[in-house]
């Protein structure tokens, strides 16, 4: 199964109303929000209304919004290697 | 000329570390790498180097005074490199987050003349900061450290770079910063009618991933950070740090008023701040980076 990862990379602010109604059907509130949707024709036709500010690929697998939250932490760059409270004990 | 060279001589000669050749002796640039990678491509083959150009590039290069460049132009330490056989890879629990890659040949033959060149400093990333420190150097963070406590160790295991007087261990070069192909649309004149005047904006051929080499973003995520940097591998050293405690600022007091009224807001902040000391900083050598993660 394929979806289109679509992101809303130019806000509808000054458009039609009825580009704002696309995005907000679409799931893009705000823009470089990302969402998945599966590929079908009706969500083609969707994307399709506002192709002048998404930005749309098409992939294998989507990722939850906890794995996009995921991949823009920074890596901490530094672990544990031994706690005080151990030393104590 | 004559007298900067004998300067030269003079301070190679009396240089105690045993173990160096002088330092005009030394090679002027090495390109190594650390890092084998299939999926990038690198445009740039490295100089003086028979690997695959499927490899990221990783840089312990000689920086010496600009003086002495005359007599270390003969000097071509790569070549070598070729005939050393490939070593055995790790063991698998040597790094803790990815899978344990091969260290190149030529970073193995470098890395003693990193070793043995006495005190380092690390180009350490903290939350994808960098920090550059030193043995015995105190870090004030700029931020309160979670989950740690005064006396705690750390180790520091995210470095861009690592280096001595006259060599630096660099990181692999960045892969550039990917845009899904759709950004990448590019004008054409319009092939089915045949007319000049018929453009059409397409995506470029192999962008989605038609030709193996090609260089495509995965995933297009605003604002990612994961991969921003290409670390050292973290088999190659130890920087040791011990949590020293948590200081804080003056209380900061800001007024906060609105236009037509009287009451004035009084916002108070104290940030604390965690501090941290370098206790330990040095280059693994090549039995403690073969044998996997030590305790020590």
């Amino acid at each position: 199964m394929s979806f289109f990862r679509v992101t809303l990379m130019r806000s509808a602010i000054g458009l039609p109303a009825k580009t704002s109604g696309v995005l907000k059907a679409l799931g893009l509130h705000k823009r470089l929000r990302t969402v998945y949707h599966p590929v079908s024709p009706d969500i083609a036709g969707q994307i399709f209304a506002v192709k002048e500010l998404v930005d749309v690929q098409e992939v294998d697998q989507r990722l939850s919004k906890q794995e996009m939250k995921e991949l823009r932490r920074p890596e901490s760059g530094f672990w544990v290697e031994r706690r005080a409270a151990e030393m104590r004990r | 000329m004559a007298s900067i060279i004998s300067r030269t001589l003079r301070r190679a000669a009396l240089d105690s570390r045993g173990q160096l050749p002088p330092t005009f002796l030394l090679p002027w640039t090495a390109n190594l790498s650390t890092i084998p990678n299939a999926t990038e491509k690198s445009d740039v083959p490295p100089p003086n180097t028979a690997q695959p150009l499927s490899q990221k590039q990783s840089i312990l290069q000689h920086s010496m005074p600009k003086k002495s460049e005359t007599s270390t132009e003969s000097s071509e330490p790569a070549n070598t490199s070729e005939t050393a056989p490939p070593l055995p890879s790790p063991a698998a629990g040597a790094s803790g987050k990815n899978a344990p890659v091969e260290i190149s040949p030529q970073v193995r033959e470098m890395l003693p003349l990193l070793r043995a060149q006495g005190s380092h400093y690390i180009s350490a990333h903290i939350y994808a900061r960098p920090y550059l420190l030193t043995q015995g150097d105190t870090l004030r963070l700029p931020f309160l450290m979670k989950d740690v406590e005064p006396g705690d160790v750390i180790r520091l295991d995210r470095a861009t770079s690592l280096g001595s007087r006259d060599y630096t261990l660099k990181a692999a070069v960045q892969t550039p910063k990917l845009k899904s192909p759709t950004m990448q649309t590019v004008e054409v004149v319009d092939p089915t009618t045949g007319n000049l005047t018929s453009h059409s904006r397409v995506m470029p051929e192999g962008a989605l991933g038609s030709s193996p080499g090609a260089v495509q973003a995965p995933h297009f995520i605003p604002h990612i950070a994961k991969g921003k940097f290409s670390y050292i591998d973290d088999r190659l050293f130890v920087c040791r740090a011990v949590v020293m405690g948590v200081e804080s600022e003056p209380m900061r007091y800001k007024e906060k008023t609105k236009r037509r009224q009287r009451k004035v807001k009084t916002v108070k902040s104290k940030h604390r701040y965690t501090v941290l000391k370098i206790k330990e900083l040095r280059v693994r050598s090549d039995e403690e980076i073969d044998s996997g993660l030590l305790l020590e």
